[in-house]
């Protein structure tokens, strides 16, 4: 039955045109989880291209799964411009200070040089060298935080969703830096080789509502969407959280695939917006992936499958959102060997009512 | 402005929180005052009114962070004009001790579960963002807390909310205190494998659990 096991990009490109492949295409969202792969600690990775590459391609070779997502944290971006961010010795960076207090300062922020600023250059320096590596084989992406979020992160979260109702034009502005320097980033990491991958956890439903969305968020991921299509590369975008009400707008911004967490209906996206864009996800990262048996893995795999496996636009099974830096290795297995037993055409054999 | 009578002062209260409108919480409550109107009962079911009217908004996806934040904010501009001009000290509905676990620092979730239990009747103690298990811990013994509410949203820290259940019981005050959890990562399975009493999806239903759990519902 099964045929030879197809490299990533083989798979993704028979998988596009129609072709019989040899399983569904599996991303397991690795990030610092690859610090444990090389015996790293996560503040290692600080500054440190060479030692990210290293972890993301040891990760890959170790797991095998279908796309390389060179990410520590959300920060980067507004670290660039100016925010301070916490590096605990061994967990995942968090923001200390956003980079100004009030509206009265926006006009003193800067885009990024993405050659120059914070730890922009290194990690470009770990996408290339990914490329260098396994990039004949294997999508390599690099991650970008969206205008939204990281306008979050120059003023604080609290602050910028005040303003969206208090102050609009303060948010168009600071949205307006944020994706300057998303657009100048995104163009790094294209020459680099690499494609950008967007991620804009603010722009949830679970913070923002839909109309909010639609005015402070959809017109810039439009603009950097666009941008990024004209240079040939397709787009992913991760939004945390509920997104049931904005998966339409995700869609109209021109993401060709979406990256659904456990917050949002599977089964939902598939018959909301699947026949317009590729859907991935969403098998819960803590509850199952970090806390799990590789048997509750297997069920939410599964789960998923029945759920999405044959979406018209295609599907990846994949973590919810990145994982967690603890995530036992043998529960990453546990997803590839899921996948791999579900195999091509998806055939599920085991009931899942349990996970549905 | 003419004399209303205070259920009209009452309704027009609740409408300028769950509106938006901090000038109008502020010049109502004041008038209110002239007129006569009593203190707490403008509170009570005016302003908080409001935000429980505003909560249920959130709870029904018609409101979003933006706006419970602008309605508390309306709440908190009119509660200042009230408050002291409280004839009798109202009765609480219990203490809640609150804050981020430590290793987080993200705490928009935790001031909206604040923001409703004050709402709601509770004494609140707000230990801020990134707080060791310890203090939690100490502050509640030291307040005679009835909760002990714990929000992180991220994975890395998760495990800090199974360390206050432990100490609690370690201090011998696990019976008196109840445990509720809540952000991004926590799940009721979590909640339950670390031994807390409660959980709860958003800032509006914490309270309803904190009642229940506290039996005034």
């Amino acid at each position: 039955m099964s045929i030879v096991e197809m490299k990533p990009l083989e798979r993704f490109a028979a998988y596009a045109k129609g072709e019989s492949i040899d399983r569904l295409p599996c991303v397991p969202i690795v990030g610092n989880t690859s610090a444990r792969v090389v015996g790293a600690k996560v503040s290692q990775f600080r500054g440190n291209g060479l030692l990210i590459a290293e972890a993301q391609i040891a990760s890959y070779k170790k797991f095998g799964y279908d796309v390389i997502r060179v990410f520590t944290d959300l920060y980067t971006l507004a670290e660039a411009m100016g925010a301070t961010v916490h590096y605990p010795e061994d967990e995942t960076a968090y923001l200390a200070f956003p980079a100004i207090k009030s509206v009265d300062e926006i006009s003193e922020l800067n885009p990024v040089e993405p050659l120059k600023d914070g730890n922009l250059p290194c990690h470009l320096e770990a996408m290339k060298r990914v490329i260098e590596a396994v990039g004949m084989e294997v999508p390599v992406t690099g991650a970008v935080t969206c205008p939204f979020t990281t306008a979050s992160f120059l003023i604080g979260a609290e602050n910028l969703v005040r303003l969206t109702i208090k102050n609009q034009s303060a948010v168009h502005q600071l949205c307006e830096v944020a994706l300057e320097s998303a657009l100048r980033y995104s163009a790094a990491i294209i020459a680099v080789g690499c494609t950008p991958s967007l991620t804009d956890p603010m722009s949830s439903s679970t913070v923002i509502g839909p109309r909010q969305f639609k005015e402070f968020s959809y017109p810039y991921l439009k603009r950097l969407i666009d941008f990024i299509h004209v240079h040939g590369k397709a787009v992913t975008l991760h939004i945390c959280g509920k997104t049931e009400k904005i998966w339409q707008l995700m869609a109209d911004a021109g993401a060709d695939c979406i990256s659904i967490d456990n917050d949002a209906s599977l089964q939902g996206a598939v018959e909301n917006v699947g026949s317009r864009v590729r859907i991935m996800g969403n098998v819960h990262p803590s509850d199952i992936m970090l806390q799990g048996t590789p048997e509750d893995v297997r069920l939410a795999v599964q789960s998923c499958v029945a759920q999405a496996g044959h979406n018209h636009k295609g599907y990846i099974v994949a973590s919810g959102c990145s994982l967690p830096t603890e995530t036992p290795f043998t529960n990453i297995q546990a997803m590839m060997d899921a996948v791999r037993e579900i195999g091509w055409p998806p055939r599920i054999v085991q009931a899942v009512e349990r996970h549905l | 402005m003419s004399r209303q009578s205070p259920e009209e002062y009452f309704k027009d209260l609740s409408e300028a929180v769950v509106e938006m409108d901090e000038d109008l919480a502020v010049s109502l409550s004041k008038a209110a005052l002239e007129d006569g109107v009593d203190a707490y009962e403008a509170i009570e079911n005016g302003l908080s009114h409001g935000m429980a009217r505003a909560g249920q908004l959130f709870e029904e996806e018609e409101y979003f962070i933006p706006e419970l934040l602008m309605c508390s904010d309306a709440m908190y501009a009119g509660l200042d004009v009230l408050k002291p001009h409280l004839k009798k000290t109202t009765e609480s509905r219990g203490t809640v001790v609150i804050g981020v676990i430590e290793g987080d620092t993200h705490d928009i979730g935790k001031n909206m579960v604040r923001i409703m239990f004050e709402t709601g009747g509770f004494n609140v103690i707000d230990l801020g963002r990134d707080v060791p298990p310890q203090r939690f811990v100490d502050t509640a013994r030291d307040s005679k807390a009835d909760i002990i509410a714990l929000s992180t949203l991220m994975t890395t820290t998760m495990d800090g909310m199974g360390t206050v259940v432990k100490l609690l019981i370690d201090a011998n005050l696990r019976d008196g205190v109840k445990v509720m959890v809540g952000g991004g990562p926590i799940s009721p399975g979590f909640a339950k494998r670390i031994g807390a009493d409660g959980y709860a999806v958003n800032a509006a239903e914490a309270v309803k659990i904190a009642r229940e759990l506290v039996g005034t519902a």
